[in-house]
């Protein structure tokens, strides 16, 4: 018995002690810093209290952070995984070439935001894909500097984002839908339902569980989405492109202001929470009616 | 979906991609003379000869490596260290560990850039590799940690007990027992932390300065500010930079899956 005891701590404590520094004490000294004005300069460290916090929520570039970040968000809880499922519905084929098609389609997740990045700052450049294809369509008068262009900006990079994000949905959600029996909706067929009813009462439900996991990941990922934005406008035109995670990182290493830096990542940690939460609650709520 | 339409969908999905690969192959002058997007008639490796002698993308990959292949190594054996002694001997205070260590899926890697910067700093750290494989191979302990202990919850203790009556020590049952039956879970989370960790951009970027330390996906930022015109060449490093990545997905991609699904999937 005692033996065993040594063999639990020889398990444990070396991975713990790793994460106990790296992961652990950061981020409780990360809340410690949120309340303080440290900066990486050096100097004296004072208490400020909620300070940053007023600061950060009276800025108006930081509201505007938290606004796009939110929007994107909420939009990329409902488009990606939406057209990953209906993509899902019609893939759902397991003949051989099928197989083969399917993983070449899933290739994107394996790329990494820096290269998506890089590959549609081509697409939406002045001379790039998407103008070339509005002008072959007759469509010059929308043809625009996608990228440059404030009030496009923000949606361009999010459906590049989007362009990776739907193949991680169709992913699960092919893995989902090959555990649902398909005598269950041929059943329900039978029984006079058509195709969108079957779909809504019968299949739809049995997906609950992967469509808790597909929108906590893929709502997480909005929330962390630094590499992508950075790599295709770094924050710009102005800021309009600057979500919370390239504020945070635009504050800590290009203003050296750690205590603010931290009271904003808080913030961001706080929405993860309160979206991620809501999600797995409504996955709890959902398979308690199953 | 019939055959014609599926082959059309999936090649129109991935222009993108097909647009980087062929670009790497164009000549310069007829990127220059017809753009990046026309079909071509002429190929040519010239852009990989010269990101090979021109740039310092052999050390790109090089460091690259020598960041996440560590961080992969030393995030799973740490999880399947920590699931397999949380399963299977059950300490006190195992589910506070187990919360705290499943916790950490949660945090931002801003919330910890804050203070991490500090700490390596401070330790002499700042623009090595050091940083890159300590936080990775920390923060996977996470995803690690749930998916070991969830497989191992599935291995009876009657395995584990019998061999303990046999007089067999725990290190003994983990590494020729456990760890053996564990090949798919592993698999799943090497093939996960591989692409996660070679694709990460943000750690890199905030704890390296020189050139000497870049890592590929840095590598390639800079490049693009070098070679602002030369489109021939930054298809070239783009397609160097995701081929280890995209192979590995390829080859492993079952695994890939089952990762995702098992590490989302609540313990």
């Amino acid at each position: 018995m005692r033996k065993s005891r040594l063999w639990t701590a020889l398990f444990l404590v070396p991975p713990l002690i790793l994460f106990a520094v790296v992961v652990a004490y950061p981020a409780v000294s990360a809340l410690r810093l949120s309340f303080t004005d440290s900066n990486l300069l050096g100097g004296a460290v004072n208490w400020v209290g909620w300070d940053n916090f007023a600061d950060a929520l009276g800025d108006k570039n930081v509201r505007h952070s938290i606004r796009i970040t939110l929007i994107w968000t909420v939009a990329g809880a409902v488009f990606p995984p939406a057209i990953g499922l209906a993509l899902a519905h019609l893939l759902q084929s397991s003949s051989r070439f099928s197989v083969v098609m399917k993983s070449a389609l899933f290739t994107p997740l394996a790329v990494s935001l820096v290269v998506v990045g890089q590959v549609w700052i081509w697409i939406y450049q002045p001379d790039g894909l998407a103008n070339t294809v509005l002008g072959g369509m007759g469509l010059e008068g929308w043809q625009q500097a996608w990228l440059a262009n404030r009030s496009t900006a923000l949606w361009a990079v999010f459906i590049a984002w989007s362009w990776q994000q739907i193949v991680l949905a169709l992913i699960l959600y092919l893995a989902g839908l090959s555990t649902v029996p398909a005598e269950l909706a041929e059943a329900a067929r039978v029984d006079g339902g058509n195709r969108w009813q079957v779909f809504r009462k019968v299949t739809f439900p049995l997906l609950a569980p992967v469509t808790t996991v597909v929108l906590s990941l893929v709502s997480i990922n909005s929330l962390r989405n630094f590499d992508l934005v950075f790599a295709m406008t770094e924050g710009g035109p102005v800021r309009e492109t600057e979500t919370l995670p390239l504020l945070v990182f635009r504050v800590l290493l290009r203003e050296l202001q750690q205590g603010e830096a931290a009271a904003i990542a808080m913030l961001l940690f706080l929405i993860t929470l309160a979206v991620v939460g809501m999600f797995t609650w409504w996955g709890r709520s959902k398979s308690r009616v199953l | 979906m019939g055959r014609a339409a599926l082959l059309i969908f999936v090649i129109i999905y991935l222009i993108p991609i097909l647009g980087v690969v062929l670009t790497s192959f164009k000549t310069n002058a007829e990127i220059a003379a017809r753009g990046i997007w026309a079909p071509t008639g002429s190929l040519t490796v010239d852009n990989y000869l010269s990101i090979w002698r021109e740039t310092n993308t052999p050390r790109y990959l090089l460091n690259s490596l020598l960041s996440t292949v560590p961080a992969v190594v030393l995030s799973i054996a740490g999880g399947a260290s920590i699931g397999y002694a949380l399963s299977k001997l059950r300490p006190r205070g195992g589910a506070v560990i187990f919360a705290a260590v499943i916790a950490g899926l949660f945090v931002p890697p801003q919330v910890l850039l804050v203070p991490l910067f500090t700490l390596f700093r401070s330790w002499g750290m700042i623009d090595t590799l050091w940083p890159i494989i300590l936080v990775h191979s920390a923060v996977g302990l996470s995803i690690c940690t749930l998916v070991m202990r969830n497989f191992f919850d599935q291995i009876p203790d009657s395995l584990r007990d019998a061999a303990a009556v046999d007089g067999a020590h725990d290190g003994f049952i983990f590494t020729r027992v456990m760890l053996p039956l564990a090949r798919p879970a592993l698999a799943a989370l090497a093939t996960l932390q591989f692409v996660f960790i070679w694709n990460d951009f943000l750690y890199p970027l905030a704890f390296t300065q020189s050139d000497g330390v870049r890592t590929v996906m840095l590598g390639l930022l800079a490049v693009q500010g070098q070679f602002t015109v030369a489109y021939g060449v930054q298809g070239a490093l783009a397609v160097a930079a995701s081929a280890p990545t995209v192979l590995v997905f390829l080859i492993f991609q079952k695994h890939f899956v089952r990762g995702l699904m098992a590490g989302s999937v609540k313990g």
